[in-house]
């Protein structure tokens, strides 16, 4: 799924575009040595945790596209650092459970 | 007395590299402060460092690391020497993933000498956090002696309210502490009863000291700070509304 489909599934807004972001899979996680210890790669990372360091965390597990929700936003460092390492960033304003559902068409992304 | 007890070096991935320890004692002299204390993400390999700079300078300082816990919550173990400061360094080393750091991702992480020089670049990812929870954490940093801090509660981030809901009161913390912008209107009741400070949680030069902590302290020790605390008597300074 391309992040502009993954975007459209969850009723998102597109914050940091990537050209040809995808993911293959879905990992839900808000703890950050979680998601690097279990998150699959090319997965969607669907989180509450609009932090920097998560963009640090989805380069090291090949993660193209973070499913911001609750409509948290996206601080400008964690953007700029998005787009540098080509992370595309959907804001949604769903739940992690609702984003996950409406993300059930990809099977879990772990290891 | 003035303190600030926040202050990220070098070392730290995400802090200038101009954060040398000659340079952060160079700025607390300047701005008054009466003590510092050196807290690097989850490794107090530069305190030996700044313990040199703080003795040629005649600063007081004290010695410690901002331990990532199990929560995903920033704190601060406090301790008076930097053999103390290492014991609980090896002791987080020892529960941290065994991943190799990519200072292009993460940031460069170098261990340096008082002067200057750079003596290696820390492998382990510092940015990450450690596999031992808040209260373990905790009663690892009394044993060695130390003193131990919610850091920065106001942030939504990496904070026991971001993490956690609430302050633990179970008696693991001496005190928190509260960032430079937070309205103390605002976060001193939200305490729930804790001594509160300010500090800097400087990552470049210009932030060392431009908010502090002050209290009457006979010493600058954590036994007079923890003296301080139980007492309620430490005074957070104004907050920054300008940048």
């Amino acid at each position: 799924m391309t992040a502009a489909e993954i975007c459209t599934a969850v009723n998102g807004t597109i914050a940091v575009e990537v050209a040809d972001a995808a993911a293959t899979g879905v990992y839900v996680g808000d703890l950050l040595s979680d998601i690097m210890g279990h998150a699959g790669e090319d997965c969607a990372l669907v989180t509450i945790q609009n932090h920097l360091n998560t963009i640090a965390v989805c380069t090291l597990v090949g993660c193209a596209v973070i499913v911001l929700c609750h409509n948290r936003p996206v601080p400008p460092d964690m953007a700029e650092a998005a787009a540098r390492e080509g992370v595309a960033i959907v804001v949604t304003p769903l739940s992690q459970y609702a984003a996950a559902r409406a993300l059930s068409a990809l099977p879990p992304a772990e290891h | 007395m003035k303190f600030d007890l926040h202050i990220h070096s070098c070392l730290s991935p995400c802090a200038n590299l101009e954060m040398s320890p000659s340079e952060i004692v160079q700025r607390a002299v300047a701005a008054g402060m009466g003590g510092i204390a050196l807290t690097d993400h989850q490794s107090a390999r530069n305190t030996p460092a700044i313990a040199e700079c703080a003795r040629r300078a005649g600063l007081a300082c004290l010695y410690g690391l901002e331990v990532c816990t199990a929560e995903e919550v920033h704190t601060l173990a406090l301790f008076d020497t930097t053999e103390q400061a290492l014991a609980m360094t090896d002791w987080v080393y020892a529960a941290m993933p065994k991943r190799v750091n990519d200072p292009e991702t993460f940031g460069d992480q170098p261990v340096v000498t008082w002067d200057d020089d750079i003596v290696e670049m820390e492998w382990r990812i510092l940015a990450m956090g450690c596999r031992k929870t808040i209260p373990e954490v905790s009663a690892k940093c009394h044993e060695l002696g130390g003193i131990y801090l919610a850091a920065h509660i106001d942030r939504s981030a990496f904070s026991v309210y971001s993490q956690l809901g609430n302050i633990p009161s179970d008696g693991a913390f001496d005190a928190v502490e509260i960032s430079r912008t937070a309205d103390e209107t605002i976060w001193l009741p939200k305490a729930e009863g804790y001594a509160v400070t300010r500090s800097s949680d400087a990552h470049n030069l210009d932030d060392v000291a431009r908010v502090w902590t002050e209290a009457d302290l006979p010493a600058f020790t954590t036994a007079a700070l923890k003296a301080a605390f139980a007492a309620r008597t430490t005074r957070p300074s104004p907050r920054l509304t300008t940048f």
